[in-house]
């Protein structure tokens, strides 16, 4: 960070535009960044048209062929019902598809970013109310509160959720939409403090700058300031936190199916895959059954995290 | 890459870590079972058959020695708040009570030398053996059993399941309402003499008093220090408790002078902090590990080195069910449930699914229980009826009709659903083309939906509290009983039950059962599942005598060990 | 920064008070019931009804809550209802303890690869040992807890024998290596990225350079001026995880048979056991305002033109 510090005035983007448009360039640049981006274009593209790239239904079931090792007809062998493992996998990445697009768009990123951005810019009362609000409410075990709002407010949103599908035509309900929206929106007001605290800590950083004393002194307004000359500066390690976060949000999906929140069975999700078999004795018979799910998973989860390095290094203003 | 990010991370890592979740041996995630015996014991270390070897009854040379088993923190070892099998398991070992269960589940004296019964069946004169003592050598006396039975209904005491296993005694229920200080139908005659008067005859009335809530305690023992009495309990069983340290390890050591026969072990210890059994049993650190369904294929192999460790348990007493609200629609047509319950092919889905470690159930009470009927009519998997029966209903032929079914499941840790359910439902899906979906819920939310009978449809078990016909069939249906979570109603049916309750003569009353039964397995409110199956657990080859047994029953005292190994 | 420490510890009173109010709120309010949890199916309203009244569960939750904090300031945190008969305090605090040890061992064992793997992969910046050291620690940092628990008692306990396969000894025994371990190895690649990165930063800084200008040798300078700079951050981060010190997850508790918190909060919110749910609310929340303090506290250690008070931290 301290070379960031350093970061000249010349250096500083002016405009939005250019800065985005420079940093995918670079980040297209590097190979690593691309391979990431193609792998995970491509299991979310798998997961998105699973109905299409399956060679099996997700449920068909054929009791005399369970638990069979990885073949040519099943490359990732079948599981305890007779079931292709691949074909599984595959819909279980549609659920993850799900599960980290809605904890992007309701928001714990938006809420952290913005009033980390508070926080930092305006500090004072501003910066001590956000803060404590943030102490309370990240507080809390989340096991907890999970259970309470899937308890109290979910029906009602199955409801709604299922009136749209009547009206649309869709089976959404069974995809666990209703459980994800829920989980997100309610722990959107527990978890955005994280992500808020990490904006703030750059703000208070970048505000001390130069090329920000400068922007003020020329009469540009707060917001004005905020977005054009704060907000980019601090975007390497925002987006380094969100591809974490969804990263977070792929693995945690393990424990939510522990609780029985989500997907519902038969449609499968990589949690609950992991998690029925997470066990030595699985492991030492029918290893196929954990390896298999653990193995896409942890590409996912890898490639994510490695995704965060490049693009925080293509983001980074004072990166080469 | 900023540190506050990295550090961002580690901290959203803890919180990641700190809430993804599994049990390390998810002993194959059962259902909860009845309600207290919802065990949650690791190894579900079933109660298991009598053992292989031969039973030798305790000569000279067989004393001695420490078992070492892997079992779970239980949540008491008071026996008058016990609600579940985990506690009741050690309490049975330590504490003891006026009768007990004995190997052949006969209800058989304990501290109770023998006992008389008025002819009306009401009045029981329990007189007291001479030689029983407690831990600390104290005689047991009639005064000390009163003590025990007021405390137990004491609503001080706040025992969740005392009106279950005491309420039939005259007095308990004004005590527990806080109409009366004493029980009126307990009455001590002498010192070796008690005498108690029950509302009704009963025969089922001795079966509950072997429960823990009726056991006896000493006074001293607990008004020395009320509070945390329990870690150095003074009781009357075969057991004493000698080290108990919450979440790590738990010792029972021998009570040389136990009147019914002191135990051949030194020592019991249980490990409470968890692990994985199998892997345990394997490298020599416990005696006893139940098989999961992912081991078993292995152990089963005559090839492998475990397989002459197998042991094979009877079934408990217990039945895995489907509920179905009878008020909900399309479950408020019989020929619907039938139709669903005529649609399942349980032997294929037992034999290939569960790898037969469950006997298809045919109706409601398992095979071996008091008043268990082998003529019962059941359902047989019969796919043509099941589609014939199902358009003869209100609903008829076009299944869009058919209003949408939820089955709604919970894990006693967690939620779960068995993949057992998951065939059930595409059988139901192939055979009659109805899909029905899952909702997974906690146990907490879930039992308060039950109770509410708020599920449509529901997967659940239930297992026997006492040896007795009206712990299955009158708890579970009877119009009016709060556990009647299907709402079924059926007059004819309450008026059997009801028949049943005192009728004493023994054959009678079990026939009035076997009527209600079948009765109740036509109108089909459920869909009988499972008894649980010959479950198969590992027992060290120098361990005899360990039995297994349907119910939880005081056993280790038989259990012997030999060097060779 | 005396004041500024004092004004932020009044906020913790006035936290815990919000933070326990609202647990309270949700367990009253949220579904299912302790009394009804102990019965299990044997579903009884009147008994219910009476143990309720009996624990004052029934009474105004103003009520309820104003005789918990009070018995609270009085060093009382209640009785279990799950565990029935123990007190909060002997149930939490020798799991807490167990835990934090647990989390020690862990963090030894990210600090002690990640610095070093850190170290390495910034000397060898841009070349392909910093792409391999990186991603190696990476893919420890993505494989979930789920294969290797398991995989690692598979191994060093089952196949070896070299290791025990279950349970609680204390810190220094056999026993605490593999949950270390596995805990311990995700969190490698967050110090080793967070070395690597400092010590970059640390290695471009006029300071350096003019040491290095200066003739010291190498070692001093490295030793001296780049080592002890650049693990800063990584100093600050185990702070952070202060937050988190007394918890350990369940799962490794359940797959190594260790007596912690993980798994006594996760059985108190199944069985909804409040007393102990509202106890380990308050600790968590204690241990995290402090750790948030630390943290602020050591930004101005890591950049000093933010000077803490005033105008700009409030």
């Amino acid at each position: 960070m301290r070379n960031q510090a350093e970061a000249t005035f010349s250096e500083v983007p002016r405009g939005n535009r250019s800065y985005w448009v420079i940093s995918v360039k670079r980040l297209l640049r590097k190979k690593i960044g691309v391979a990431c981006l193609s792998i995970i274009l491509i299991m979310y593209g798998a997961g998105v048209l699973s109905p299409l790239v399956t060679p099996y239904d997700y449920n068909d079931q054929n009791l005399a062929e369970a638990k069979q090792g990885p073949s040519l007809t099943h490359p990732f062998g079948t599981d305890r019902l007779g079931r292709d493992i691949l074909t599984r996998i595959i819909y279980g990445l549609r659920t993850t598809v799900i599960i980290t697009v809605i904890t992007l768009i309701t928001g714990s990123l938006v809420l952290g970013v913005s009033l980390g951005l508070v926080a930092g810019y305006f500090g004072n009362l501003y910066d001590t109310i956000i803060m404590r609000v943030g102490e309370v409410t990240s507080a809390f075990p989340e096991i907890f509160l999970v259970l309470i709002f899937i308890a109290t407010i979910k029906p009602p949103i199955t409801e709604w959720v299922r009136g749209l599908e009547g009206t649309l035509g869709i089976d959404i309900v069974k995809l666990g939409v209703a459980d994800y929206l829920v989980l997100s929106l309610a722990l959107a007001i527990f978890s955005w403090f994280g992500m808020a605290r990490l904006v703030r800590g750059q703000v208070l950083q970048a505000r001390e700058n130069q090329y920000v004393e400068a922007a003020r002194a020329i009469g540009v307004s707060s917001p004005g300031v905020l977005f054009r000359h704060v907000l980019p500066n601090v975007m390497g390690p925002i987006i380094v936190l969100v591809s974490a976060g969804l990263a977070g949000v792929a693995g945690s999906e393990v424990f939510l199916s522990f609780l029985g929140i989500g997907v519902q069975p038969p449609t499968p999700s990589l949690g609950l895959m992991i998690f029925e078999n997470a066990s030595i004795s699985v492991l030492r018979t029918n290893p196929h059954l954990l390896l298999f799910p653990v193995g896409t998973l942890t590409l996912l989860l890898f490639t994510f995290n490695l995704l965060g390095d490049a693009v925080n290094d293509a983001f980074n203003p004072r990166a080469r | 890459m900023g540190w506050k990010t990295l550090l961002f991370i580690l901290g959203s890592l803890f919180l990641i870590a700190a809430c993804s979740g599994s049990s390390s041996d998810p002993a194959p995630a059962s259902q909860p079972t009845a309600a207290p015996a919802a065990t949650e014991e690791p190894t579900q270390v079933p109660a298991a058959a009598q053992s292989a070897q031969q039973p030798a009854a305790g000569d000279g040379d067989t004393s001695g020695g420490k078992l070492v088993r892997l079992f779970v923190d239980p949540p008491t070892l008071d026996p008058h708040l016990t609600t579940d099998a985990t506690s009741a398991q050690v309490i049975i070992e330590v504490f003891g009570g006026l009768v007990t269960i004995d190997r052949d589940l006969n209800v058989v004296p304990d501290l109770a030398e023998d006992w008389d019964i008025s002819p009306d069946g009401r009045v029981y004169t329990f007189h007291l053996r001479s030689d029983a003592t407690f831990h600390d050598g104290k005689p047991v006396t009639a005064e000390d059993v009163r003590w025990s039975l007021e405390r137990a209904t004491n609503p001080l005491t706040e025992s969740p399941v005392v009106d279950q296993y005491l309420g039939d005694i005259v007095g308990v229920k004004e005590k527990l309402n806080g109409d009366a200080e004493t029980i009126s139908g307990v009455r001590v005659i002498d010192d070796k003499t008690l005498e108690i008067t029950i509302d009704a005859s009963k025969s089922y009335f001795l079966a509950k008093l072997t429960y823990p809530t009726g056991f006896v305690l000493d006074r001293e023992n607990i008004e020395a220090d009320p509070k945390r009495w329990f870690r150095k309990p003074n009781g009357t069983g075969p057991f004493k408790l000698s080290q108990y340290d919450v979440g790590e390890t738990m010792v029972l050591s021998r009570f040389p002078t136990y009147h019914l026969g002191a135990p051949h072990l030194d020592e019991v210890e249980m490990i409470l902090s968890g692990g994985t059994s199998m892997l345990m049993y394997e490298n020599d650190e416990i005696h006893v590990a139940g098989i999961g369904l992912a081991d078993l294929d292995r152990i089963l192999d005559p090839g492998n080195s475990l397989n002459s460790e197998l042991l094979q348990a009877p079934p408990t007493f217990s039945v895995q069910y489907i509920g179905m609200n009878v008020n909900e629609p399309p479950l408020d047509d019989v020929k619907v449930r039938q139709a669903l319950n005529l649609a399942i092919d349980k032997q294929n889905l037992a034999t290939s699914v569960l790898a037969d470690q469950v006997v298809p159930a045919n109706g409601i009470l398992p095979p071996g229980f008091p008043g268990f009927n082998t003529n019962l009519r059941g359902y047989r998997f019969d796919p043509e009826r099941a589609r014939q029966l199902l358009s003869e209903s209100k609903y008829g032929d076009d299944l869009d009709n058919i209003p949408p079914i939820t089955m709604t499941t919970s894990g006693s840790f967690g939620a779960s659903v068995s993949l057992d359910m998951e065939v059930v439902l595409q059988m139901w899906k192939k055979n009659l083309g109805i899909e029905a979906e899952f909702q997974q819920t906690e146990f907490a939310t879930f039992l308060k939906d039950l109770h509410n009978r708020r599920f449509q449809m529901f997967d659940i078990g239930w297992i026997a509290d006492y040896p007795d016909p009206e712990n299955f069939l009158d708890i579970l249906f009877h119009s009016e009983s709060s556990n009647n979570h299907t709402n079924y109603s059926n007059p004819q049916v309450d008026s059997l039950l009801e028949r049943a309750r005192t009728e004493t003569d023994e054959s009678l009353r079990f026939q009035l059962y076997n009527q209600a039964e079948q009765l109740i397995v036509d109108d089909a409110p459920w869909v009988p599942l499972w008894y649980s199956g010959e479950r198969f657990l590992l027992v060290k080859p120098n361990v005899h005598d360990y039995y297994l047994t349907p119910l939880y029953i005081p056993r280790l005292r038989y259990v012997y060990l030999t060097d060779e190994e | 920064m005396g004041p500024y420490i004092v004004r932020r510890l009044v906020w913790l009173p006035v936290i815990l008070l919000i933070v326990s109010f609202i647990t309270f709120a949700l367990g009253r309010f949220g579904p299912g019931d302790p009394v009804e949890v102990l019965m299990g199916q044997h579903s009884n309203p009147e008994v219910v009804e009476r143990i309720r009244e009996q624990r004052g569960l029934n009474d105004n939750i103003f009520v309820q809550y104003g005789r918990y904090i009070w018995n609270v300031t009085h060093g009382d945190f209640g009785e279990s209802f799950k565990y029935r008969g123990r007190t909060v305090g002997e149930l939490l605090k020798k799991k807490m303890w167990v835990s934090a040890q647990l989390n020690i061992a862990a963090l030894i064992v990210s600090v002690g690869l990640g610095v070093p793997v850190g170290l390495f992969a910034a000397m060898k910046q841009g070349t392909g040992w910093d792409t391999v050291a990186v991603s190696i620690t990476l893919v420890g940092q993505s494989v979930p807890i789920f294969l290797t628990a398991p995989g690692l008692l598979l191994i060093f306990a089952l196949k070896l024998d070299v290791l025990p396969t279950h349970g609680w000894e204390g810190f220094f025994s056999p026993n605490l290596v593999l949950p270390a371990v596995a805990m311990g190895v995700p969190g490698v690649a967050i110090i080793a990225r967070l070395t690597r990165a400092s010590t970059m930063d640390v290695v471009s800084q006029d300071y350096v350079r003019t040491a290095r200008a200066k003739g010291l040798p190498e070692s001093i300078v490295r030793n001296r001026h780049i080592l002890r700079n650049s693990l800063i951050p990584v100093v600050t981060t185990l702070g952070f995880s202060l937050a988190s010190l007394a918890f350990t997850s369940f799962i490794v508790e359940r797959f190594f048979g260790i007596p912690g918190v993980g798994n006594l909060l996760i059985e108190s919110v199944f069985a909804r056991d409040f007393p102990v749910i509202n106890a380990i609310v308050l600790i968590g929340t204690t241990l995290f305002v402090m750790a948030n303090l630390l943290v602020d506290l050591l930004y101005p250690v890591m950049d000093p033109r933010i000077r803490l008070g005033a105008s700009q931290i409030a």
